[in-house]
Parts: structure tokens; C-alpha cells; sequence
């Protein structure tokens, strides 16, 4: 095996895409990555060029790929209600087949961000939102508030290569032209990076947030029910003094906010606050996206469906409800009677429903809960190559290092459409004496 | 007299929003055998689901376990249906007039977006009473909501006018961003009751947890409690006039907002 070097590749081990990675590979498996944090060098190294899975699995047993494909296609068609359900490592071109195979099937498609930022996609339907690109953040923005997540941790290079540490236009001394103030529950990690750190109580994010919202705008709140989140009103009015001040302000929220009680709410007023400090500066928010791809399925299924995640095309067209078209209200309900997973492991939430895996990992034979059908893939962005996106809406091109014996995640969605489409449609067509 | 039962139990949810007075009312036994309804992606016929019993009529009688059905009187404008048994989501569903009776349980979605009629369900409900759709500016803009039971977040989120009124406890965010109209907590809420709230009145019978954005004002009782206690009085749902009052609470200040939350204060408890 030949050993090689490519500069400059993109890393999907979070959503910051850090493309500046130089990976070392002996032409089975990535030996080094250098410039990636802990977290993206082991994603590297996790996903050699063959992963040691049969090309497919029918009912347990290896099985070749063309009749996975065609058994595949028979589920999905024959099914009522059918989901296509990505876990988020796939490219957007792979994205965009399966938007098309749940339009060809008639199914409902939703992705994971329906259980981490499916929340802020309805507040900012709820409320809008004020945005920015990273390379805003790096060469503008003078102040940081990190609410409800521990970078140091999920997105270990965000702070040294977006948001805090790096030299901009309008921010050359790097770190000493900035201030980074630190919001959650606990001291994590990334507090030790903070100028300022404050402990809120659990679940309390939208109460202080909206009483943020209501001092901004310069109205009354009830100091006995602040102190309930563990902020005085006192503390509250100076962090707003020092938001204000800021030339260009940045809030950075996690799962914190989206993924805890009313996650909608939490984020709404993120926004909110975001919003109305824009009469005094330039402030935007910005959710701290996680692994691989999951922001490329949003944007795919905005750009072909209008909605974000959550959306059936049972009835030809797009309709979008979180709650009913999710994948987890979905399996609790028992509504679907059959799903098509994009990406690796997630069969488990599954084991009831006859499903089709495709990833560069299969559901392992001894889990109990092993899909009907199982087809392996490359990796993206190790062994695939596509556009993935930044936590930022941005498109990232990758740079695959290593050959998979495997296919991509995209060819193996158009055979699927391929096979589909010569059945039948399930709509019903009209009869030629209809149309004569 | 139009009387329909689920044959089986379902699976896949089934979209029926042909089972309304407005569309049943017109057409002959056959033909309302004959009304499309949807299986997931599938289209099929009425009776493939349901047995049929009389001609259309303006009343409407469904029985069976209907939770896997839904848009049941979506748009109706007149006329009455009676479930007895369970209803799915999207029950009553820009519903602009009529009655739709509900013995058993609903889930979300319950009269969403309605401009008028009366919904009365005595069981539990889901979440969204009354909402508007993702999206959407407004919430329900009329009509009546009476639910015996419980229900979940979001009652009366953006609604605009019309009373929603809950026998039992409700969950968070009761009336978010609330712009007008009525809502009754027989049994109280959650947290973050009339978040966001531009106008309109959530009253509750017992305590709540109230958010940071709202202030404490008089103890009082308005004389309006009067009108929907007599109202509320045929679902029986006794709402208090004596022997104590109304706590008035305004917010939400963030908005800011001009709404009012009215928690009952039984005289002696301070
Ligand atoms: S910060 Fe994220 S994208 Fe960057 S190298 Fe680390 S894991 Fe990869």
C-alpha cells in the first residue's frame, strides 16, 4: 500500500469543517492529521479505506449489493408510509438523492437535527434570526457569549480558529481584542477560556434570556423571579452594558438551549435578545452545530422541499410539522412501516420497524436489533468525496484520502431510485380515458 | 343521521378530511363511500376503512378507536360530528362553525387555526390547541375550545380571539406569543405560562409559576369572570366568583406585551 499525503482536507468530526487538515495516510488508514484536534484525529483514524463489512447484509447474512438494492426498492415501494431518515455523516449530494427517493416513495424524510437544533429552526420560524459566517466572527467580532455549550470539548478548534484566539482585519491582536463571556450550568472546560463566567440554574435559560430581552427594550422585570435563575438583575444589566459596548457581538448557543425543556423557546429568545441589541450594535446568534453533515441536510431539504427537517411527501407535496413528521414522535406513535437510515448505527432506534441501513458501519450482527437490509459505504469525507457544510450554512468541499472498496452513499441512493422508479407509481394516475 | 366505524385498528396514520359535515352532507350512501381518504401515501376508499351507515347528512356520528385519524371537520362549517371513542391529530382544523363532540382522547393540533364553532372534547388533548401552524401569524381566531382532561405544551399559541378553556393541568407555554382571547386553566400549568403574550387573558384557577416579564398588579374580580363562568358553566366547569379573587399579572414586558394572567386567590390565602 502506498503511503500519501493531502493538504488542506476537510474534517467533519464537528460542525466548525476545519479545512486546513494536512492527512498522512499508508493507503489502508489515516495515520496522521495534522492541525486536527483530538476529537477530528480520531475521526480520521476511525474510518479506514475498508471497513471489513460485506458490500451488504440481507436478514443477517452477507448478500450481494444488486439484490440488497432490489430488495431495498421493494420495501420502500411497497410500503404506506415509508421514512428516509439521515443521521448526518452523508455528503449534500447524497442528501439530495434522498430527498428525491422519499418524494419517488412517497415517504417522510427527517434527519437528526430533529433531535439536537430541530428547535432552532422553529424559533427562528418563530421569532427570525440574525446570522453571520465564521469569517465574520474572526475578523469582526470583538465580543463572545458562549450560552449553553462547552466548546472546549464538542468543537475544540471553534475558539482557536473562528472565534476567539485568531488575528482578523478588525481584530489584530486576536485574543487581546476580544472578550469571551461563558453562560451554563456547570464550569466546563471552556470556562477556563472565558473573561467572565456565570452559572445559571438548570432550565431557567428562557426566563433570564426573556428578562434580558424585556431590559433591553427597557422594561420592568420582577427581580425575585430573576434571581430564580440564578442571575441578579444587577448582574444581568452589566452584561447587557458589555453586550451593547461590543462593536460586533456574537452569541454562541448548544444543546444547552435547543435540546433542553422548551428548546424552541430557549433558542427564540437567544434570537430575540440577538435581535434587539441590533439597536444598539451589531449582534448576531449562532448555533453551535454538531458532527459531520447535519447542517447540509437542513439546507438540501431547504432548498428542495422549503422546510428544514421533518417533512412528508406522502401526498406529492411537501408538508412540514415538527412533532408530527419527526422521526422519534414517528417510531413512538408506531406511524411508519418502513425506514431507510442513512448513516452509521442508528438501526437500534428502529428494531420494530422493517428498515434499510447504509453507512460505512453496520448495526453488528449481535446487537439484537439488525436491520432487514444492510448495504456498506465509503466514509465521507475519508473515503467519499462531496460537499458537506459548515456550522455556518457554508459549503465545504471534501478532500477523500483513502480508495474504499465500498461505493458512496450517493450511488447506492440512486440505484435504490433507480430501481423505484420502474415500478409502478403509488400516486394515482390518471386513466387514459381521464385524460383523453 | 350519518353514522361511521373504523372496521380495524390502523397503523399508518389515515388523513380524513373528507369526514366533515361540508362535504358529507350533500352526497347519497354511495357516494360517500366512495370519498377518497389517504393511508400514508396511499388513496382509498371510505368504506375500505369504515363501515357506512345512512345517507349524508349534517350530522355525523364516527365511532371507534380513531386516533390514527386525522383531520377530522377540517373546515367545517356547520353541522355536528360526535366521536365516540379517541380522535387524531388536527381535529376541527380551521373549522369556521358546527359542533364537534369527542368522548375519548385527542391529540395535537386540536382546532387548529379555527375562526369559529365549538370543539368539546372530555378527555385528554395533545399539544398546540387551537395553535397556528408552523409558520403561520395566527393561531385560532374564534370558536370554542372545551377539553375535560389534560393537554400539552403550546395551548393557544398566537391565537387571536375565542376561548380555549382546560379541565385539567396543561403543560409549558400556555398561550406563547398570544395576541387576544381567552384561556382557562381549570387545573393550572407548567412553567412559562403566557410567554411572550401581546394581549389577550389566561386565567387560572390554581397557582403558577410565573416568568421574570411579568408584573404583579391588583387583587380583583373583574366583572367579565361573571360572563364566562355562566358560559363555562354548561361544560361544567365551575369558574369562581366569590369568596375571593383574581390576582391580576401583566406582561409580557419583553414584548412588551399587554396581556393579563388571572390566578384565582381563595380569600385567607395570601
Ligand atoms: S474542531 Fe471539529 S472540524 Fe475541526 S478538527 Fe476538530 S473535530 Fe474536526
Amino acid at each position: 500500500m502506498s503511503s500519501a499525503v493531502v493538504k488542506h482536507a476537510t474534517c467533519t468530526g464537528c460542525g466548525c469543517a476545519c479545512d486546513d487538515i494536512e492527512v498522512h495516510t499508508d493507503g489502508a488508514r489515516v495515520t496522521r492529521a495534522v492541525n486536527a484536534c483530538t476529537l477530528g484525529e480520531t475521526w480520521f483514524r476511525d474510518h479506514p479505506a475498508d471497513s471489513g463489512e460485506p458490500a451488504a447484509r440481507i436478514d443477517g447474512k452477507p448478500a450481494p449489493l444488486a439484490d440488497a438494492i432490489a430488495l431495498a426498492a421493494e420495501m420502500l415501494h411497497a410500503a404506506d408510509l415509508p421514512l428516509i431518515y439521515d443521521h448526518g455523516y452523508s455528503t449534500c449530494e447524497a442528501q439530495r438523492e434522498a430527498v428525491a427517493l422519499a418524494e419517488t416513495v412517497g415517504g417522510v424524510i427527517d434527519s437528526y437535527t430533529s433531535r439536537c437544533h430541530g428547535p432552532s429552526f422553529v424559533a427562528t420560524q418563530l421569532v427570525g434570526k440574525v446570522s453571520c459566517t465564521l469569517g465574520e466572527v474572526k475578523n469582526r467580532a470583538d465580543f463572545l457569549l458562549y450560552w449553553g455549550c462547552n466548546p472546549a470539548e464538542t468543537h475544540p478548534r471553534h475558539t482557536s480558529r473562528y472565534a476567539l484566539h485568531p488575528a482578523g482585519k478588525f481584530t489584530p491582536r486576536g485574543r487581546r481584542d476580544r472578550t469571551m463571556v461563558l453562560v451554563d450550568v456547570e464550569e466546563t472546560a471552556t470556562a477556563k477560556e472565558a473573561d467572565q463566567f456565570f452559572r445559571i440554574r438548570e432550565g431557567t435559560d428562557f426566563e433570564a434570556l426573556s428578562a434580558m430581552v424585556a431590559l433591553v427594550k427597557g422594561q420592568a422585570v420582577d427581580e425575585r423571579r430573576v434571581a430564580e435563575t440564578g442571575f441578579t438583575v444587577e448582574q444581568l444589566r452589566l452584561l447587557l452594558e458589555r453586550m451593547k459596548a461590543a462593536r460586533f457581538g456574537v452569541m454562541f448557543f448548544g444543546l444547552g438551549l435547543a435540546a433542553t425543556r422548551g428548546g424552541h423557546g430557549n433558542v427564540g429568545a437567544a434570537y430575540r435578545l440577538a435581535m434587539e441589541l441590533n439597536a444598539f450594535t451589531k449582534f448576531v446568534a449562532l448555533p453551535m452545530r454538531q458532527h459531520g453533515n447535519l447542517v447540509g441536510s437542513d439546507m438540501v431539504l431547504r432548498w428542495t422541499t422549503g422546510y428544514p427537517f421533518g417533512v412528508s411527501l406522502s401526498r406529492g407535496y411537501p408538508r412540514y410539522n415538527p412533532g408530527e413528521f419527526t422521526m422519534a414522535d414517528l417510531l413512538a406513535r408506531g406511524d411508519i412501516d418502513a425506514a431507510l437510515v442513512l448513516g452509521s448505527n442508528a438501526a437500534t432506534d428502529f428494531a420494530n420497524v422493517p428498515t434499510i441501513e447504509i453507512g460505512p458501519k453496520l448495526t453488528p450482527m449481535q446487537s439484537g436489533a439488525v436491520p432487514r437490509v444492510q448495504i456498506a459505504t465509503a466514509a465521507t469525507g475519508v473515503s467519499a468525496g462531496g460537499t458537506v457544510c459548515r456550522m455556518d450554512d457554508l459549503p465545504m468541499p471534501l478532500r477523500p484520502t483513502l480508495t474504499s472498496p465500498h461505493p458512496i452513499d450517493e450511488a447506492v441512493l440512486k440505484r435504490i431510485l433507480a430501481e423505484v422508479r420502474k415500478k409502478p407509481a403509488w400516486y394515482p394516475m390518471r386513466s387514459e380515458a381521464q385524460i383523453a | 343521521m350519518l353514522t361511521l366505524t373504523l372496521k380495524s385498528s390502523l397503523t399508518v396514520p389515515l388523513e380524513a378530511e373528507c369526514l366533515s359535515p361540508d362535504v358529507l352532507a350533500p352526497l347519497a350512501h354511495v357516494a360517500v363511500r366512495a370519498l377518497p381518504v389517504m393511508l400514508g401515501k396511499r388513496q382509498h376508499r371510505l368504506d375500505d376503512h369504515f363501515t357506512v351507515e345512512g345517507d349524508g347528512s349534517d350530522e355525523i356520528e364516527l365511532r371507534g378507536d380513531l386516533s390514527k385519524v386525522k383531520w377530522i371537520g377540517r373546515l367545517m362549517t356547520h353541522g355536528r360530528v360526535a366521536i365516540t371513542g379517541n380522535a387524531g391529530m388536527h381535529v376541527g382544523a380551521y373549522m369556521k362553525g358546527g359542533t364537534i363532540e369527542v368522548t375519548g382522547n385527542v391529540t395535537d393540533w386540536l382546532g387548529g387555526e379555527m375562526s369559529g364553532g365549538t370543539i368539546h372534547v372530555r378527555g385528554n388533548a395533545g399539544q398546540q390547541l387551537g395553535s397556528a401552524y408552523r409558520g403561520s401569524a395566527s393561531g385560532m381566531s374564534g370558536g370554542t375550545i372545551i377539553v375535560g382532561g389534560s393537554a400539552g405544551i403550546e395551548i393557544g399559541m398566537r391565537m387571536k380571539r375565542g376561548l380555549i378553556a382546560v379541565g385539567g393541568p396543561v403543560r409549558d407555554f400556555a398561550g406563547l406569543q398570544m395576541k387576544g382571547g381567552t384561556i382557562v386553566l381549570m387545573s393550572g400549568a407548567e412553567l412559562r405560562t403566557g410567554a411572550w403574550m401581546q394581549r389577550g387573558t389566561i386565567i387560572s384557577l390554581k397557582p403558577l409559576k410565573l416568568m421574570p416579564t411579568f408584573a404583579t398588579a391588583a387583587l380583583y374580580n373583574p366583572s367579565f369572570i361573571g360572563l364566562y363562568a355562566k358560559h363555562l358553566a354548561r361544560f361544567g366547569f365551575a369558574l369562581p366568583t366569590a369568596n375571593g379573587g383574581y390576582r391580576r399579572h401583566l406582561g409580557d414586558s419583553s414584548v412588551p406585551g399587554k396581556g393579563e394572567i388571572l390566578v384565582w386567590q381563595p380569600t385567607g390565602i395570601a
